[in-house]
């Protein structure tokens, strides 16, 4: 069914035509979810919630962007709520000690995968630790692989703020990270 | 260029939106200088690290587990709805009733003041000491001041009262 007919069946208060648009949506939601999380069971409860509240608030939808831009748009600001009410309770990992849980918990396997795995554990750590904001645009672009178009619309930024925010976050992202890697970075440290 | 030219330049480059001309002049300059070619080899490893190698399937009945919260959201709502409300009617009684006090408080209406006898007199064109120069005559301080008293014993304005 064509996704104007799903939107309008919906805004009526048709469940079963939402649910088809969850259906097709579902992945994308949860992925972006999941960057950020880390976590299955916590990105798919943060997916259910988005669609919730994507459906309560669908009446305000006026298809002035696409639907998927505006999907977008109320995952990310529920996202932020939720990165924000749980600040204190989503312990940080000090950098060094992610590395070493990963390389201790990682499955015997060729050397090479267990201290990629360590790394990318650090890189995560240091992800997390960033400001909110470059949190948010380093995950649009670099784990989800969003344009800067669609980032500018999902976050109303100009593609000139994108540009130099996501400028920014890599920076700040490559400081904290500068010496972390050595350890567990073999040739490649940092 | 200079290092900082190169690191934005650097930057653009991992998005593949650097134009040929300035990719060429990065190349040039990463040829000459360690430590951008180090920021370089960073800045690819942190990206290839950041993604996550493989991102799960959302937990099995997504649709079915959410059209079930809808349903329950919708049986809700209703109660829900009667509830905000209520909440919005003691919210803006208590406002109109806050406006009306201070209307009272600030907007009462002032009742004309009734004028003393010295202005009656002096609107009437006559002297106010008229009728006190009598008095004020009296030799005697006691007379004098019984009289005061009792001339003022009519004025309801007990401060205008004469206290000897």
């Amino acid at each position: 069914m064509d996704e104007k007919e799903l939107i309008r069946r919906s805004q009526a208060g048709d469940g079963e035509a939402f649910g088809v648009l969850a259906e097709r949506y579902k992945g994308k939601v949860f992925s972006l979810a999941y960057g950020f999380t880390r976590d299955r069971a916590a990105a798919d409860d943060l997916a259910q919630e988005v669609f919730i509240k994507a459906y309560l608030s669908l009446s305000r939808f006026q298809a002035r962007s696409e639907f998927g831009t505006w999907l977008y748009r109320v995952a990310v600001n529920h996202i932020k709520d939720y990165l924000r009410k749980n600040k204190h309770r989503l312990k940080e990992i000090p950098l060094q000690e992610a590395g070493d849980r990963a390389l201790a918990s990682a499955d015997l396997g060729p050397e090479e995968e267990r201290l990629r795995e360590g790394q990318r554990k650090i890189v995560q750590a240091a992800l997390a630790r960033l400001p909110e904001k470059y949190r948010v645009i380093l995950t649009l672009r670099d784990i989800d692989g969003l344009s800067y178009e669609d980032i500018s619309r999902i976050l109303k930024l100009s593609p000139g703020t994108v540009d130099s925010r996501l400028h920014r976050a890599r920076r700040k992202l490559r400081e904290k990270l500068t010496g972390r890697l050595g350890r567990q970075g073999g040739e490649h440290g940092l | 260029m200079d290092c900082k030219k190169a690191e934005r330049f650097l930057l653009r480059s991992l998005d593949g939106k650097l134009d040929p001309e300035k990719k060429t002049l990065l190349q040039t300059h990463l040829e000459k200088c360690p430590s951008c070619q180090r920021k370089d080899r960073d800045c690819r490893m942190i990206l290839s690290l950041v993604r996550p190698q493989t991102v799960p399937e959302p937990l099995p009945y997504f649709k079915e587990r959410l059209l079930a919260k809808l349903e329950e959201k919708r049986k809700t709502a209703p109660a829900l709805l009667w509830v905000k409300w209520a909440h919005r009617a003691v919210a803006l009684s208590l406002a109109a009733f806050l406006l009306f006090g201070a209307g009272i408080l600030f907007f009462r209406p002032q009742e004309p003041q009734e004028l003393s006898q010295t202005e009656k007199f002096l609107l009437q064109g006559e002297n106010p000491l008229g009728e006190a120069a009598s008095i004020l005559d009296q030799k005697k301080a006691e007379d004098r001041n019984m009289m005061l008293i009792f001339a003022s014993v009519g004025d309801r304005d007990v401060s205008r009262r004469y206290r000897p």
